[in-house]
């Protein structure tokens, strides 16, 4: 197209107009590609220190209490669950752990875990016959999976251990669980807190005083996972208000950081705004002044017959390119800035995470914004072009 | 342009076929605040290979009816304007911007303004085709031959700004013949130039135009040159009175 081939020879020819307006936009881009770049770069680290850790979405309800399933069961459909199991009483969800191979007994901690538990991979399954342990206990008991291993309890005034036979269904990641933890579904935990209250057992040969067809379920409290983040503070809240009882979350540490986040992006996007504002505005009359330097040449162009309506599309062309140049500079800067605060404040991050990162669709999306900023200021030149009057060549000496 | 008087209009594009272009009572005003100037042309027919000079005092509106003329300003309602057999009076209905202007100004009109009216960004021999490639009727032999005659061999692949005045008009001349439009108008187009180029300058332009049968329509006030070429002269009357009022004569001054 004749346009388009006119107003790049234009540009090139005036080289100094070019690479005063990609200076202007380098000078913008650059700082504001940084700040968002290190925004999202500190940001994701964190959060996604905190996502790695299911804790973080963990509430459990605090203390000793007495729930019933009536008062479980409707939670599990609340949304924003991801996960909801009982819990027995605190003081038994100690047990002793052997490896039947190794002959070694260390005590570890009983958590109960099910489909849905955040802290397992997502298609592992638990049995009471199978079960999931933390790598240090797998380290410290020196088991794999498949590894045989009992679960013993001893109560103080029982004559028998209750000695519970299974097998190693998982050993879970360092950063999963920390320290020595057995993952068991909660009937495990159930059996065990049944021993410690004297019930009869006798699929494991234990005598008590009372028979275990009397046994009411009762939980000594409840763990929820939330869905995401976001959830846990509301949820947290609804639960409490739920079961009349105090719970504990990192709610606090998540609002904090998903508000640094927040503050973060309105902080950069007051910014953004504020530098659109004056890029636009001095390109935009960067564009004008041109077109009204370079009236009697556009001029001439409408004398041979160029329509207004394509004429004015001469500056915004003249933008376009004008923005793809300053577009890929300024990446090019962004880069080289990039790797410089890397080395010199990259060290502190977790999980050696990017200072600055910036996906390939948010640099598209800042790309095309630029673009649409540039096509938007350059039509109001276009629109003084439109009326540029081609009879004024043939007075005037261009 | 009232109705009644349109049968005749008609007739007379018509019957003008074979006259290159024709303008009856075509009457343009220009305003400056209150203050009005009128420029009148009462018949005006130039015949296809034919030149004619506008010859008159400085403002007595030679450019405005030479803008008048190339669709560059509008004629007042009443006016019938035919090229080639076709009336361009009516296209003005659509406003300035009209983009059937544009095509037809690009199309039936050259042009040779006073200043070359180059783009400085392209070489001489892309000056040259750009009405070609506006009318999308590239021609690069005739272009070629363009640049030859008008002894621009040498700069064909130079820069306006590195001409000289002389330069800039030959191939101003070039550019406004290369889509072989049907007229040619130019402003004055020897005024910058001394002499014995200006001889030479317009005795090239005339004959090539005489060949592709473009007519020409020039302003000039070198009444001499223009009799020495054998161009034939209407001269425009500036009549005494208030508003200004300016009359296109038969016959030179």
């Amino acid at each position: 197209m004749l346009i388009i081939s006119l107003a790049i020879r234009d540009l090139f020819r005036d080289r100094f107009f070019l690479l005063c307006n990609t200076a202007i936009l380098v000078g913008v881009l650059v700082p504001l590609l940084l700040l968002f770049g290190v925004k999202n770069g500190v940001y994701a680290a964190l959060l996604n220190e905190m996502l790695a850790d299911p804790a973080s979405r963990q509430i459990d309800t605090a203390g000793n209490t007495t729930f019933s399933e009536a008062d479980v069961a409707p939670i599990r459909d609340w949304p924003g669950v991801a996960f909801v199991t009982p819990k027995i009483r605190s003081q038994f969800d100690f047990v002793n752990v052997r490896s039947v191979e190794g002959k070694r007994l260390v005590a570890a901690l009983i958590v109960p875990s099910g489909p849905g538990d955040p802290t397992l991979p997502k298609d592992a399954t638990l049995t009471p016959g199978r079960l999931a342990i933390s790598a240090s206990l797998a380290r410290q008991l020196n088991l794999t999976t498949g590894a045989p291993l009992q679960l013993i309890t001893q109560a103080e005034d029982r004559p028998r251990q209750l000695v519970l036979d299974a097998s190693v269904g998982l050993v879970l990641p360092e950063q999963a669980v920390s320290g020595r933890v057995v993952l068991a579904p909660f009937e495990v935990l159930d059996l065990i807190e049944a021993f410690y209250d004297a019930y009869t057992l006798p699929d494991h040969g234990i005598e008590g005083t009372k028979p275990l067809e009397q046994r009411v379920p009762r939980y000594g409290g409840i763990r929820v996972y939330a869905q995401k983040l976001e959830m846990l503070a509301p949820l947290q809240a609804r639960l409490e208000d739920h079961l009349g009882v105090a719970t504990l979350a990192r709610s606090r540490e998540v609002e904090a950081l998903l508000g640094l986040g927040r503050n973060l992006t309105l902080a950069l996007g007051l910014t953004a705004a504020l530098a659109s504002v004056g890029l636009g505005a001095a390109l935009g009359f960067a564009f004008w002044s041109d077109v009204a330097r370079k009236r009697g040449v556009l001029a001439s162009i409408a004398l041979v017959g160029v329509p207004g309506r394509t004429l004015m599309l001469f500056p915004m062309i003249q933008a376009m390119v004008t923005g793809l140049l300053g577009l890929v500079v300024s990446w090019i800067g962004y880069q080289v800035a990039g790797r410089i605060a890397q080395k010199l404040f990259g060290d502190g991050l977790p999980n050696d995470a990017a200072l600055t990162v910036i996906t390939a669709w948010q640099a598209m999306a800042i790309g095309g914004a630029v673009l649409v900023l540039l096509l938007g200021v350059s039509a109001i030149a276009g629109w003084s072009v439109q009326r540029i009057d081609p009879a004024t060549v043939l007075r005037e000496v261009t | 342009m009232a109705n009644t008087s349109l049968p005749c209009r008609l007739t007379c594009c018509r019957e003008q076929m074979s006259t290159g272009l024709h303008m009856v009572d075509g009457r343009i005003t220009l305003w400056d605040g209150d203050r009005s100037f009128q420029v009148h042309v009462p018949d005006l027919q130039l015949a296809t290979g034919q030149a004619l000079a506008l010859t008159g005092a400085s403002g007595s509106g030679k450019t405005l009816i030479l803008e008048m003329l190339g669709l560059l300003r509008a004629p007042e309602a009443g006016t019938t304007y035919c090229v080639d057999g076709t009336n361009l009076a009516p296209l003005w209905r659509g406003g300035p911007r009209n983009p059937k202007l544009a095509e037809m100004r690009g199309r039936l009109f050259g042009f040779v303004p006073q200043s070359g009216g180059l783009l400085p960004f392209l070489t001489v021999a892309e000056n040259i085709a750009v009405p070609q490639r506006v009318c999308q009727r590239p021609d690069p032999v005739w272009c070629t031959t363009l640049v030859d005659r008008l002894g621009l061999n040498d700069q064909a692949g130079q820069y306006p700004a590195s001409l000289s005045i002389g330069q800039r008009q030959r191939t101003a001349i070039a550019r406004a013949l290369s889509h072989r439009p049907r007229i040619v108008i130019a402003d004055e187009p020897t005024s910058a130039l001394d002499p014995t180029s200006a001889d030479q300058v317009l005795a090239l332009f005339l004959e090539i135009a005489a060949e592709q049968g473009a007519g020409v329509i020039l302003s000039s006030h070198d009444l001499a040159r223009m009799a020495r070429h054998g161009i034939a002269q209407r001269n425009l009357v500036v009549e005494p009175g208030w508003p200004v009022k300016s009359r296109l004569e038969e016959g030179p001054c």
